[in-house]
């Protein structure tokens, strides 16, 4: 990754129309930086402009240019761009480019914070389910309680959880309102399913406690088989 | 008031088309575990699905055919749903029927009417 002292600017410009290997080259020079491992790139459109054939180009109106000038521009260290600049002046074909030192005072940062796999991400064998019968007009500190549940289990660590609506149903949760005991609530059933390790679980049920004043807990013991938990992807601005 | 207990569960898989008595059969497994007074019954409706039959279910492509997947889930005490056991093995037809042991944390605003023996 660039970081902030000497480095290298380069500039290739190219019609917009210019090919390499029967893709654009543009295009095939920023895919070509990208999966260098560049630090940075970008490709700007001029809008008017003209170059060695000595030809003006301008985007009429009547018919859309191909031959405007396209810019890529990309900064990186001095090894870097030696190591590159061979197989760029190929791709830019009839195209220019051109270098100059430059100074980076802030080096670009990734947008997300790169964190360590956490712990639940080798998770597998014996596991514990938990399942949270609540009802859909349940609340908490003024939102519904089961957005209130997915938010203390995300800050509690907990793996992962689904929320699930019933369509038709009556429970012991809701008896108790009622005059009579059997009768069918139309105020939908709710539940939540989370699967994680017997500690995590009884770590969190204190804080279900607190948060749920009528409702059913439900554990159970499962085997998990898969976990496969995807990196978050590496941004390249 | 929070009660503890071992319990049992019951999941009931079947398809959104599937009649008992000429009533969607979810409505009347619903009615019959009312009527034998179980704790509390939901009903779900999968999003696609396929099950015994093989045919995929689909609840949102098809909207009007309405076959989608419908679970049951049941939780009670295990006499409870030993009882509710022989009038499901009549009603389902074609479906599925998993049942399995769990722990039970249960909630209660007053004190409760539910027996936990």
């Amino acid at each position: 990754m660039l970081t902030e002292g000497k480095a290298l600017k380069v500039s290739i410009t190219v019609s917009e129309g210019a090919m390499y290997h029967g893709a654009s080259a543009y295009a095939s020079i920023l895919d070509f930086l990208f999966y260098r491992g560049v630090s940075g790139a970008t490709v700007m459109k001029g809008v008017a402009g003209f170059g060695a054939d000595h030809h003006l180009h301008t985007t009429g109106v009547v018919e859309v240019s191909d031959k405007l000038p396209m810019r890529i521009e990309f900064i990186e260290t001095r090894e870097k761009v030696t190591e590159l600049l061979g197989k760029l002046e190929e791709m830019a074909g009839s195209g220019l480019i051109d270098v100059q030192e430059t100074n980076v005072v802030k080096a670009a940062k990734f947008s997300k914070e790169q964190k360590a796999a956490p712990e639940h991400m080798k998770m597998e064998g014996k596991a514990r389910m938990m399942r949270i019968y609540i009802g859909e007009s349940d609340r908490w500190q003024e939102k519904p309680l089961h957005e209130a549940l997915v938010q203390a289990m995300r800050a509690n660590d907990i793996a992962g959880v689904t929320v699930y609506r019933g369509v038709l149903g009556y429970g012991a949760h809701r008896r108790v309102h009622k005059e009579k005991p059997l009768h069918l609530s139309r105020d939908a059933s709710i539940m939540l399913s989370a699967v994680d390790t017997e500690d995590k679980l009884k770590s969190f049920l204190p804080v279900v406690d607190r948060m749920v004043e009528e409702g059913l807990v439900v554990l159970s013991d499962v085997d998990i088989i898969k976990y496969s938990w995807r990196a978050p992807e590496l941004e390249t601005d | 008031m929070k009660e503890q207990f071992e319990a049992r569960m019951l999941r009931i898989h079947f398809g959104e088309s599937d009649k008992w008595e000429g009533k969607p059969l979810h409505e009347a497994i619903l009615a019959k575990c009312q009527e034998l007074g179980m704790a509390g019954a939901i009903v779900y409706r999968g999003i696609e699905g396929y099950g015994t039959s093989t045919r995929v279910r689909h609840a949102s492509l098809w909207k009007l055919s309405r076959d989608a997947p419908i679970m049951v889930s049941i939780i009670d005490r295990e006499d409870q749903i030993a009882q509710l056991l022989p009038h499901l093995d009549a009603m389902v037809g074609e479906g599925l029927i998993a049942a399995s042991k769990v722990e039970v944390i249960r909630y209660s605003r007053a004190a409760g009417e539910m027996k936990t023996s």
